[in-house]
């Protein structure tokens, strides 16, 4: 059977016009997709975790949801996790077990765009969806992000080669910008390359808006960048029809950080008063805007969320997973679509070692191998349908392909299943 | 005054939330009422007695109400929030939004004070005498109104976004500060008698607001423009009042020394001022 215009679970593009054939329930071809999709949706079966486990020893389905539901109604500050590589209906199931448990709920946004989102609440966005960078943009600035490296399709279907209805000339009508430290993939693509030195787009990101005012600075070079440059690169900013910065975790994990957001937006609102420019986020997981988005309608906050007063409080740095697990401050788990084991710092790994941990995952992670409870579950967008957001909080909908192997349900279902037992504990 | 002693029963992991640690909840109370007084710990409800030996006598109006907190409490928050007279004294570190949007009254800390110490403030003193965290008298995220009044003083080194989005008010460093100072300010003045991190004053709009940078400055941000070199005289004024009411004594030696102006955040057309003492 063939699928058309399958979305793709993978990264923040969300690229929606995949062809898929499926025979005898197994995924056998697949066109359009990048190398990572590909390998995606047709190893989705392999090394995939059968049945559920408690203290590494297999359990039924049954068991494994009432230790998890035994280790949540227990705890005292349990931590929700993870939650960007899943679709919103299990999202929005993880925010309701974190206010029945009066946990805190926090998503991976809180190491990659966290600073973004800080920065946005702080100072407000200008924004667009990637059709009308497609459209439009004559103008693309990369700060800080390398698609050839994390968005591979990203440059081909919606920022530099792609023709759109006033962007006719593809790839030839656009001036393709590059602020980095050093050469990438991207930077070989670009017309120009602006080098800064390290930890110093805070100071560049000032000046080119000083000089965008019309300010003269009274300095010979900013950031490594030397004076006549900014004053061109303001010049031509401000000479476009419609400029748009896609930043990435260049500038929001750099010195600085949501500093860095907060300066790039007073560029770009400084730059609106000449020209249409715009800066979207390159969110990285498929689903951490759609993480972001069900958690703000939910609670009013995008992420770093505590419950443990009955109503939602917001504290990113006291409620954010990172310093919780590093200061040692909870005392249980609940891991969702995600590795924090592998990409956590060792202080925080190693604490999620030393308390309950429920992990929800397709396959052996390092995270799995030090959960006390592991729960195996279907890979949404493959194996389970829902919606997800795109890095420019554009939803879409995940399609169901296959069936997932038998016995094992969505993160949605799963969820679910803990939050039921959870409510008859507390009656 | 009268003195209510509350010894913390040792460090907790999970923190306390004791708002409840003010003299205006503490004053006119009885010490059972006190002792049931109500923290927060995870998720469950306690009282403050679980957690604190109480003792001493209770005033009966809180002006007159003394609490020292004689231990470390680094595990405690909100010490003190919203307070608007009478007096806290803790032995020993005091945890995150110590004196948080307090309006008036005193706060003295012995030990360091972590994060978001006097977030907001609007009135009274609050004293370190050790080293404090971020954000010291920040605006809470999303928040455009900082410290909008009062005083804060810390004797050793503070971390970055000292005063972020500060209104008005003073706050006094005489040890290093981190990253971001006085970003966003909007009026208010700080005095940093040690060295001042990179990145000071950053999207400073000024409204009369000042840094004074008595230990030099690492680095000025490209958007601060050097104005002239003077010796101002509201800064005597200033530097006489820290020496003589609030004890700072190695603000007299700076009195007559001139200091460089610089002006900006040119990159939000601010006005604000970086005053650099001269070296002697």
């Amino acid at each position: 059977m063939e699928h058309v215009d399958v979305v793709c679970p993978f990264c923040g593009c969300l690229c929606d016009d995949l062809e898929i054939t499926v025979e005898e329930g197994h995924i056998t071809g697949i066109k359009n997709a990048c190398a990572v999709s590909r390998s995606k949706f047709l190893n989705h079966g392999s090394h995939r975790i059968t049945s559920a486990a408690v203290d590494g020893k297999k359990a039924s389905m049954k068991k494994a949801v009432k230790e998890a539901v035994e280790i949540l109604s227990n705890a005292r500050r349990p931590l929700i996790y993870g939650l960007s590589s899943t679709e919103c209906g299990a999202i929005s199931k993880a925010v309701e077990i974190g206010e029945v448990t009066g946990g805190i709920v926090d998503n991976t946004a809180s190491v990659c765009h966290g600073p973004t989102i800080l920065a946005l609440q702080q100072v407000g966005e200008s924004k667009a969806t990637l059709g009308e960078a497609r459209n439009r943009a004559d103008m693309v600035v990369f700060w800080g992000s390398n698609p050839t490296a994390a968005h591979l399709r990203h440059i081909v279907r919606y920022s530099v080669m792609p023709k759109g209805m006033y962007s006719t000339e593809g790839r030839k009508g656009r001036k393709v910008i590059v602020v980095d430290v050093r050469q990438t993939g991207t930077t070989r693509l670009a017309d120009k390359f602006v080098k800064i030195k390290p930890n110093s787009d805070f100071e560049l990101l000032q000046a080119l808006r000083a000089t965008v005012r019309g300010d003269e600075l009274p300095v010979d070079e900013v950031s490594g960048v030397p004076m006549k440059e900014i004053k061109e690169l303001a010049e031509e900013m401000k000479n476009c029809k419609f400029g748009i910065v896609f930043f990435g975790l260049g500038l929001t994990q750099s010195e600085g950080r949501h500093m860095n957001i907060d300066a790039a937006v007073g560029l770009v609102s400084e730059l609106n008063r000449h020209t249409k420019f715009v800066l979207t986020p390159m969110r990285g997981h498929y689903n951490v805007a759609g993480a972001n988005t069900v958690a703000t309608w939910q609670t009013g906050y995008p992420y770093a969320i505590d419950f443990s007063k009955g109503y939602p409080r917001y504290n990113p740095g006291e409620f954010t997973a990172v310093d919780l697990l590093a200061s040692g401050e909870v005392d249980a788990a609940m891991i969702i679509a995600s590795d924090p084991a592998a990409t956590f710092p060792a202080d925080a790994a190693r604490h999620l070692a030393k308390i309950p941990t429920i992990t929800l995952e397709q396959k052996t992670t390092p995270t799995t191998m030090l959960s006390k409870v592991v729960l195996p579950v279907a890979t949404a967008g493959v194996e389970a349908e829902g919606t997800a957001y795109r890095m420019d909080g554009v939803p879409l909908r995940l399609s169901k392909l296959v069936e997932p192997p038998k016995g094992i349900h969505s993160d949605e279902k799963v969820l679910d299943m803990i939050l039921e037992g959870l409510k008859e504990v507390a009656q | 005054m009268r003195k209510l002693v509350l010894k913390p029963k040792g460090f907790s992991k999970i923190p306390i939330e004791a708002e409840v640690i003010s003299p205006d909840i503490i004053g006119g109370k009885t010490l059972p009422e006190v002792k049931a007084l109500s923290v927060q710990y995870g998720n469950k409800v306690h009282s403050l007695s679980e957690f604190f030996d109480v003792g001493g006598r209770i005033a009966k109006t809180p002006d007159e109400q003394d609490i020292v907190v004689d231990g470390d409490a680094s595990h405690v928050k909100y010490i003190g929030k919203g307070m608007t007279t009478g007096r806290i004294v803790v032995q020993g570190d005091a945890g995150m939004h110590t004196g948080s949007q307090m309006k008036g009254g005193s706060i003295t800390v012995t030990g360091n004070i972590a994060d978001w110490t006097g977030a907001e403030m609007k009135g009274g003193l609050l004293r370190v005498l050790g080293d404090a965290g971020n954000l010291l008298g920040a605006a809470y995220r999303g928040s455009s109104d900082g410290m909008t009044g009062g005083c804060i003083v810390v004797n050793g080194s503070v971390g970055s976004e000292v005063a972020s989005f500060m209104r008005r008010g003073m706050i006094v460093v005489l040890g290093d500060t981190g990253p971001f100072t006085g970003v966003h300010m909007n009026g208010g003045e700080i005095f940093v008698f040690g060295k001042v991190g990179r990145r000071a004053g950053a999207q400073a709009k000024g409204n009369g607001g000042f840094i004074a940078c008595f230990g030099g400055i690492d680095e000025l941000l490209p958007t601060y423009r050097y104005d002239t070199t003077f010796t101002p005289t509201f800064m005597r004024l200033y530097l006489r009042q820290l020496a003589g009411n609030l004890g700072i004594d190695v603000a007299t030696s700076y009195i007559d020394k001139p200091m460089r102006r610089y002006r900006g955040d040119l990159a939000v057309g601010g006005n604000a001022e970086i005053l650099v003492a001269e070296k002697a």
